[in-house]
């Protein structure tokens, strides 16, 4: 399998990364490379899906529901790039505008 | 042409645990903001999700109430976006391996009788937090108390056929939701939140149509009302010669309108694939069959047993049974000695006003019971209990003591009534002459002379016989 | 004795303080600095003097002994840590002070160790050469012309310069064991879910494991058992205590090491072949013996590897937006996707943002079976040839190479990406599967440290460690394989 110059503008946009217009030519040539490499598994057939790798215990431990939260040496407030009034601040949302 | 109308349902619901989904920081509304957060639900590098035991048991609660099937085996997935009140750019959710699948809701439709709605499946995911729009012009600020918190997602079949009919399951879901206490679906303060699907296809037809979200409707009302603008649209649009486009609407409440969402987003890829910092989710069978037989009566079958137990109608079964903690008051006053009609009327009458304003009962169940027992044997009228009882609120008397205090007690002494009587008799003797002589409805005024002298306290039902006496001499 | 077992037994003893342990790890330190290592991001002598003031304290007031008291240790810079920055070797992060410390830390600290610095490491533990770090390469301290291996570079190099006894570093696909043996020293992977995650900023979740190197076996032994065991904060870790060491091992009698052919090729280096020839004739003379093995779908790991560990780092990496901390930048649009978009456009490097790439491709619609879904059913397979390994084929070890050839030039393989990824091709199998490993030091090709990989069973890491300490007494590190 290949990839295009559109499906990495697409993966860029899904990515949330901007590739400047310099970059980008070699960054396609690049990720043609990998893509090309890892598609080795196509040699291998497909085998059913409860046949996945699991990695970690057989079952998720549960906590108890008692409050008990991490402290924080340091507060949001010191940690933020743009904090007024108790909240973190981004720019308007603009293009993505929801409810 | 005419147009059914197909709509499916998505509820979110908060659940009450005391701690977030996947960390130990408190579930509480209204703090501070950003105040109840660590690393895990800011996102902060290195942190890692640990699941609730609670909140599992709360949604697998929830599950098998409507009817679903809790799978042994489920598996949390990260669904992945970006958005800045969603601290780790994915929400952990759940995907192809829900909690639960395959329930059902049944309601009667304002349209088609009663009917069952399937739900496809119930699953339990992480809250984002809150963005706050009109706070600061020109940017967006953020509260994260909220993100982390724990919730339900119903997923219902896309058999509704009518807005009413959405509002109608809205309000069975609730209403099985709050019997089984796993959140309390405040839709104000955002622990309910409803997301509708809808399309039209001509009647009879068996494909579905080009459906549309719609989103940001606070209120049962306004999901009825939105939707119903939205069926309008598409079927003015389809008319109309157009096509229906896959967009998502928001409501706008003060308009009733809704217009489709600014931004012209391809639909989003959400990449779900299991979080590796969970193991699967694992539930023995003796655990769920714990939580089933956890579960309180509910609604539909405390309404057919209150229907059998007590011999009520369908409708005082029905309104006492609209949420537990009436239908709960009603059998202990029942059990503290009142009759089960009296019981529903006086609870269906004053305490209900009561507790639809504060949301607790004024009155404890033995003093409403002895409230009740008072008019039975006599004591007090009907109406003068009516007086008695908003009196018994923020105190401890017996009813018989605040009626004494009101000189509310009937009067049933039989000398007491004969000198009333005499009194009235005697200064109404062309009455007494009339009645004599066969005008028998004449009854009637005497009792009611008998009451304003006695100023109602004269027990009506020993009055007649008095005056009956009297008058045969 | 080990560094580790000499300094502790010191301290405790009160034959010396740690205060003067932590004036001399400071003094090596600003040598390692002069000398142009570049392999520490953030350290500084009143740091250490903190770390080494609480030792004190604690020995002072006579309280129980601590098993690394008074131990420099370096930390590759992304473990969290409270008191000084975590960077990942990445600008996006510059100055973020943590306001947590990783659980891998306060263990260290509650068995005496000192935070001696933070390590320079490829940009978010994405490389295998430190040469992807923001802040510049790392030097191999044996020939500065070449890379010290990735993507903890400098805790490697750290260790290899006697700077400390011993450094954490984090796995994902041989980050610990391969730059172990570019620079000459032990480096060992413990068993997925043994020791916690919690702290350490996450790469490839199903994979990241914080591993160790130490100058030698014990030294790494003992810093593992001290940072290992069940924390409820990492619901991946296992259901096992802390790790207990095995006491020191004389003779392998008994045991039989497997040597997958596929680790062997035709063209390996052989200078690396020699090395490896060589622990295989220890084996024998401590009187093991070894046997032919094969993990036939080898050839398959490091394509498996690079779909599931940027599909896993595409995810993980989405928190870095400039919202809630690090640094931030705007685009021109001026609103919140100009401001994800620039923040990490700019902020991440080249490989890092490839690796986001690739990871989200991977995952996306209409590619998910064929890559991702694939990938970890074949991972499955590559776990599974393990395990018969283990079983059916009888062996209780394996035994590799570790890396295809002694460190390559810094530059060498930075234009092709596959050709670095190629570097990790007998690291990469052990990560799939979860297995502990370590690479121990096994001479010199041309001056240049060899080391030879040796493989266990699932939390047979005891096993494993009193294995290598037995042929590190017999097998001389620093001399000459041929």
């Amino acid at each position: 399998m290949k990839i295009g110059s559109e499906q990495v503008r697409h993966v860029a946009r899904l990515a949330e990364l901007a590739v400047s217009d310099d970059e980008f030519p070699r960054l396609v040539e690049q990720m043609g490379r990998i893509v090309e490499y890892v598609a080795q598994l196509d040699e291998l057939p497909a085998g059913p899906e409860r046949s996945a790798f699991l990695a970690g215990p057989e079952s998720v431990r549960l906590r108890e529901d008692e409050v008990r939260p991490t402290p924080l040496a340091r507060t949001p407030a010191q940690m933020a790039p743009e904090f007024v009034d108790g909240l973190f601040v981004v720019p308007r949302l603009g293009a993505m505008e929801e409810a | 042409m005419s147009w059914e109308t197909v709509i499916g349902l998505e509820v979110h619901v908060q659940l009450l645990t005391r701690t977030k989904m996947f960390c130990g920081c408190p579930n509480r509304f209204g703090a501070e903001p950003n105040t109840l957060v660590c690393p895990v639900c800011l996102g902060l590098p290195g942190a890692l999700p640990v699941p609730n035991a609670h909140a599992i048991r709360l949604a697998a609660r929830a599950a098998l109430a409507l009817g679903c099937t809790v799978h042994g085996r489920s598996v949390f997935a990260r669904k992945n976006y970006f958005y800045p009140d969603l601290p780790k750019g994915y929400q952990i959710s759940q995907f192809d391996r829900p909690l639960a699948t395959g329930g059902h809701v049944d309601l009667d439709s304002p349209e088609r009788g009663r009917i069952s709605v399937g739900i496809t499946r119930l699953h339990v995911e992480e809250d984002a937090g809150k963005s706050i729009h009109d706070r600061i012009p020109g940017r967006t600020a953020i509260d994260l108390n909220r993100a982390g918190t724990p919730l339900a997602e119903i997923v219902s079949e896309p058999e509704l056929r009518s807005p009413a009919e959405a509002r109608a399951y809205l309000t069975v879901l609730k209403q099985i939701l709050l019997y089984t206490g796993v959140s309390d679906c405040n839709m104000e303060e955002g622990s309910l939140r409803v997301d509708a699907n809808i399309s039209i296809r001509p009647e009879g037809a068996t494909a579905l149509g080009t459906k549309t979200e719609v989103k940001n409707m606070n209120s049962f009302g306004n999901v009825e009302r939105a939707l119903e603008a939205e069926r309008q649209r598409q079927i003015a649009l389809v008319e109309a010669g157009g096509r229906i486009e896959q967009v998502t609407m928001l409501f706008n409440a003060g308009s009733g309108e809704v217009r489709p969402m600014r931004s012209k987003e391809e639909s989003h890829d959400y990449r779900y694939f299991p979080d590796p910092d969970l193991p699967p989710l694992v539930l023995t069978p003796q655990w769920i069959v714990e939580q089933q037989t956890a579960l309180p009566e509910l609604p539909d079958a405390k309404r057919d047993r209150l229907q059998r137990e007590y011999g009520l109608p369908v409708y005082d079964a029905k309104v006492l049974c609209s949420e537990r903690p009436l239908a709960d008051y009603f059998e202990a006053v029942v059990r503290a000695g009142a009759e089960p009609k009296a019981a529903a009327n006086w609870i269906m009458g004053e305490a209900l006003a009561g507790y639809n304003e504060t949301a607790v009962f004024a009155v404890e169940p033995a003093r409403l019971a002895a409230l009740i027992e008072l008019v039975k044997e006599g004591t007090v009228s009907h109406q003068a209990a009516k007086r008695v009882y908003p009196e018994l609120a923020g105190n401890g008397d017996s009813p018989k003591a605040v009626a004494e205090r009101l000189g509310l007690i009937q009067v049933a002494d039989t000398d007491a009534l004969g000198r009333w009587v005499d009194e009235v008799l005697t200064a109404h003797p062309s009455e007494v002459a009339r009645f004599k002589a066969g005008e028998a409805k004449l009854m009637g005024f005497f009792v009611g002379q008998v009451m304003r002298k006695s100023q109602g306290k004269a027990d009506p039902k020993g009055v007649q016989p008095v005056l009956q006496e009297r008058l045969s001499k | 004795m080990s560094a580790v077992a000499h300094i502790a037994r010191a301290v405790n003893a009160g034959r010396t303080s740690a205060l003067s342990a932590a004036h001399e790890a400071a003094r090596l330190l600003r040598k390692a600095d002069a000398d142009g290592l570049n392999a520490t991001l953030h350290w500084s002598e009143d740091l250490l003097r903190g770390e080494a003031a609480r030792v004190d304290a604690h020995v002072g007031a006579g309280h129980a002994m601590l098993p690394l008291a008074g131990v420099p240790v370096a930390i590759k810079d992304n473990i969290v840590t409270t008191e000084q920055p975590t960077t990942c070797g990445s600008r996006i992060l510059e100055g973020y002070v943590s306001p947590f410390n990783a659980t891998a830390i306060e263990r260290l600290r509650a068995a005496g160790a000192m935070v001696a610095a933070k390590s320079n490491l490829d940009e978010f533990a994405m490389g295998s050469s430190t040469e992807h770090s923001a802040f510049g390469r790392v030097r191999n301290p044996i020939d500065h012309e070449r890379v010290p291996g990735g993507s903890s570079g400098g805790s490697a190099a750290l260790v290899a310069a006697g700077v400390v006894p011993a450094a954490l570093g984090s796995e994902t696909g041989g980050s610990v064991r391969q730059p172990a043996s570019f620079c000459g020293v032990v480096g060992v992977k413990p068993s997925y879910g043994r020791v916690s995650r919690f702290g350490l900023v996450a790469f490839g979740s199903s994979l990241d494991c914080i591993s160790v190197f130490g100058e030698r076996v014990d030294d790494a032994a003992r810093v593992l058992a001290a940072i290992s065991g069940h924390d409820p904060h990492d619901a991946t870790t296992a259901d096992r205590p802390p790790l207990e060491l095995d006491g020191p091992r004389r003779d392998l009698r008994g045991l039989i090491f497997g040597l997958p052919k596929e680790y062997f090729p035709a063209d390996l280096d052989p200078g690396v072949r020699a090395g490896v020839e060589r622990t295989i004739g220890a084996i024998r003379d401590l009187g093991g013996s070894v046997k032919d093995v094969t993990l036939p779908h080898s050839k398959y790991a490091v394509p498996t590897y690079y779909i599931i560990a940027p599909a896993e780092a595409a995810a993980n990496l989405a928190r870095y937006d400039g919202v809630r901390y690090g640094v931030r930048r705007v685009g021109p649009e001026g609103d919140v996707r100009a401001l994800y978009r620039a923040t990490r456009g700019q902020g991440f490097g080249a490989e890092v943002r490839r690796r986001i790439l690739i990871g989200t491709y991977v995952l996306s619609s209409g590619y998910y079976e064929a890559y991702y879904g694939k990938a970890q059913q074949v991972r499955a397979a590559i776990a599974r040839d393990f395990q018969l390994a283990f079983t059916a084929q009888g062996a209780d070890f394996l035994l590799t190479p570790t890396t295809p050839t002694p460190a390559f030039r810094a530059g060498e393989k930075t234009d092709d990406p596959v050709a670095m990824y190629l570097a990790d091709i007998f690291v990469c199998a052990v990560s799939l599967a979860g297995l502990p490993a370590m690479s121990l030091p096994v001479g010199r090709s041309a001056g240049l440290p060899v080391g030879a990989q040796i493989i266990a069973p699932m939390f047979e890491e005891a096993r494993m460690l009193g294995v290598a300490s037995a042929l590190e007494a017999v097998v001389p590190a620093a001399g000459e394989v041929r």
